[in-house]
């Protein structure tokens, strides 16, 4: 048992699934649709991680190049996977370029795809330019061009941080919480102060969820360090004066209704689903749960698997994930094809 | 009053010393306002059961007190005490006497929905409004209002008959409210009618109010929803914990 195995998709997960096959000696083919490896933190410029606040370029980088560099692994970026035959331990994928790989198994890392703001209209993002996500601020900060209002390039001097954008919301079917933006936006509202010491930076929240040690890191950090305001309260409508955004809502605790200027609102945009997966699902033929996500087979005793034998998930394909949890995943996703056997068939067994 | 907090405490709660002594510190007068404390011994743990079990009540128990049904009201805007976030907490806390304070403004939801589209755990407050108003005119705490009323003699007359007759429902209407028939807005309506419409109308319409419309056959249709109607009545009653109004 020894066939190549095949990696689809280089985010955090697929680099970490890669690596740890090609260092157990195995042979790798990973497929990229993009042009480059590294995932959202890579392709969609994060600034410093949460929790390490290591920068993205340096630590998913590193992860690329280690991959990249390993003599058992295959990289091949542009493509994608047209159709997948045979059976566990024996399966063709067909790239879409007509290009054939012969592997034993294959893992997917086909990650997330940010929530899109438009979706939310009420909340400003498209009308107003300087209402932006969570991703543009991150732009802004790793580009180190810093935090300015695209409108006029200013400095704003008050920041407001929207969270569950794209999450826990039925009017829009999304009925789960994606986990690391509050403890993301924690951590931006941090990145703010510290660049723009005059800004007033205030978060809008209906939970706060930085959970395990994130919270003392990042939410008592942000508010006794840097004195980020944390108001209890989903907001209305984001209008605009014809100078600055207006936030309207109701501050809950106080039962009071507020509408307050602010110079730039900051979506906090949740991890959707990948938009392919409906494509992947037919064509690895494995289920998806409700959601839309990768459904995962087992919950414990073999991580990983997927509704067909031989093909496993990794990292955020399953549901929001963290960056390290992903790494995590994607070793284990390894571990457990690197160790798979395909079940017998009724004619093996009878020899 | 600058402390904006004090506009949450009801003004009776507010208390200030002329002189009092607290183990040995001097807390008199204006500086040392104190609070009373609320103790709300008659909690009423089902209310919500209640609540949700009238028609439009059922998803009360989903709401996590965002503020975006509130934030998005219309009524709300024009009044602030207009409040479904706080009713669907006090209802969900079963503080029955807090929310009857606010009994008269309750029904003034004007049924636009926005709260439904905005709110994201789908509770559709503008229905719990609906049923919070059902309630509290089961529960005796508020007269039935008049779109009721106009609902009744409706409704009554489609049971009775399978049609109405627009005129009969208007008198029963005045009738029930209290008014008279003779309306100068009425008086003006009918007369600019009667100058307007052909003779064959004016007389169809005449007859009608004689000899009443009626649906043929309608008398197993009229029994089939009168006893449904019964049974729903029925049952919102005992949903609140009334007895039975007994069979029509
Ligand atoms: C604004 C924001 C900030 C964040 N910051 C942090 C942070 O600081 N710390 C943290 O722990 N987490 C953070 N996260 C979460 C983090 O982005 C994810 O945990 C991480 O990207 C998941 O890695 P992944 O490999 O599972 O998926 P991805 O990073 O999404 O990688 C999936 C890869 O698969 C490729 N792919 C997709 N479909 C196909 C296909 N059909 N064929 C071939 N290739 C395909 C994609 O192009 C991509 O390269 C943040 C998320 C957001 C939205
Ligand atoms: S992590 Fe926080 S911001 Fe993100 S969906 Fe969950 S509660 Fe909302
Ligand atoms: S339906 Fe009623 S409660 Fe809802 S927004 Fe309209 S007026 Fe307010
Ligand atoms: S919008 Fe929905 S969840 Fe939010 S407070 Fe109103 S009823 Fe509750």
């Amino acid at each position: 048992m020894s066939q190549p195995i095949l990696i689809v998709g280089g985010g955090p997960a697929g680099l970490s699934a890669a690596h740890a096959a090609a260092s157990a000696g195995r042979k790798v083919t990973l497929i990229e649709k993009e042009d480059r490896l590294g995932g959202a933190p890579i392709l969609s410029g994060y600034a410093k991680l949460v929790p390490s606040h290591e920068w993205a370029s340096d630590v998913i980088g590193a992860m690329v190049k280690r991959v990249v560099d390993n003599p058992n692994v295959t990289v091949r970026t542009g493509a994608r996977v047209q159709s997948f035959d045979g059976t566990p331990g024996a399966f063709t994928a067909t790239l879409k370029d007509g290009g054939k790989v012969e592997v034993g198994s294959a893992i997917l890392t086909t990650g997330f795809t940010h929530f899109d703001s438009v979706n939310k209209p009420e909340w400003g993002f498209g009308t107003y330019p300087d209402v932006v996500t969570t991703t543009q601020l991150e732009q802004m900060i790793s580009s180190g061009k810093g935090v300015r209002c695209p409108s006029d390039g200013r400095k704003p001097d008050r920041v407001a941080i929207l969270l569950c954008v794209g999450s826990r919301d039925r009017q829009i079917g999304r009925e789960w919480c994606s986990k690391i933006c509050c403890t993301v936006s924690a951590n931006l509202a941090m990145e703010i102060r510290e660049e723009l010491p005059e800004s007033n930076v205030y978060i809008y929240y209906m939970d706060i969820r930085t959970f395990g040690l994130y919270e003392g890191e990042f939410y008592w950090g942000s508010q006794e360090e840097y004195k980020v305001k944390y108001i209890k309260a989903r907001i209305a409508e984001v209008t605009s004066d014809g100078k600055r955004l207006l936030v309207k809502g109701e501050d809950t605790l106080v039962k009071r209704p507020i509408s307050i200027p602010f110079d730039m609102v900051v979506h906090a945009v949740g991890m959707d689903p990948n938009v392919d997966n409906m494509t992947i699902s037919s064509v690895f033929g494995v289920k998806l749960n409700k959601y839309g996500y990768i459904e995962r087979k087992n919950t414990y005793t073999t991580l990983c698997e997927t509704s067909r034998p031989g093909v496993f998930v990794a990292g955020s394909a399953t549901g929001p994930e963290t960056i390290d949890d992903s790494i995590a995943q994607g070793s284990a996703a390894a571990m457990a094809a690197l160790t798979f056997v395909p079940a017998k068939t009724p004619a093996e067994a009878a020899e | 009053m600058p402390i904006h907090e004090k506009s949450l405490i009801r003004p009776e709660k507010l208390v200030e010393h002329e002189e009092l002594v607290i183990e040995g510190m001097d807390v008199s007068g204006h500086w040392s306002t104190f609070i009373e404390g609320r103790s709300v011994p008659d909690y009423n743990e089902t209310l919500q059961e209640e609540i949700a079990a009238l028609p439009g009540g059922e998803n009360i128990h989903r709401c996590w007190q965002c503020g975006s049904c509130t934030n998005a009201c219309t009524v709300n805007a024009l009044n602030p005490d207009f409040n479904p976030r706080y009713w669907i907490y006090l209802i969900r806390m079963g503080m029955e006497e807090e929310l009857l304070r606010d009994k008269d403004i309750i029904w003034q939801c004007v049924s636009c929905n926005k709260c439904t589209y905005a709110c994201p755990r789908d509770v559709v407050p503008e229905q719990v409004m609906k049923a919070t108003s059902h309630w509290l005119e089961l529960k005796g705490h508020t007269p039935k209002s008049p779109s009721m009323i106009f609902d009744e003699a409706f409704s009554e007359q489609v049971f009775e008959r399978g049609k109405i007759e627009d005129g009969l429902v208007l008198r029963e209407f005045f009738k029930r409210t209290g008014q008279p028939v003779t309306q100068p807005w009425l008086v003006a309506l009918v007369s600019g009618l009667v100058k307007r419409f052909p003779v064959f109308y004016l007389m169809k319409l005449g007859l009608a109010t004689v000899f009443r419309p009626r649906t043929r056959g309608w008398g197993k249709a009229r029994d089939a929803i009168e006893e449904y109607v019964h049974e729903c009545e029925e049952r919102n009653r005992r949903a609140v914990g009334l007895g039975t109004k007994g069979a029509k």
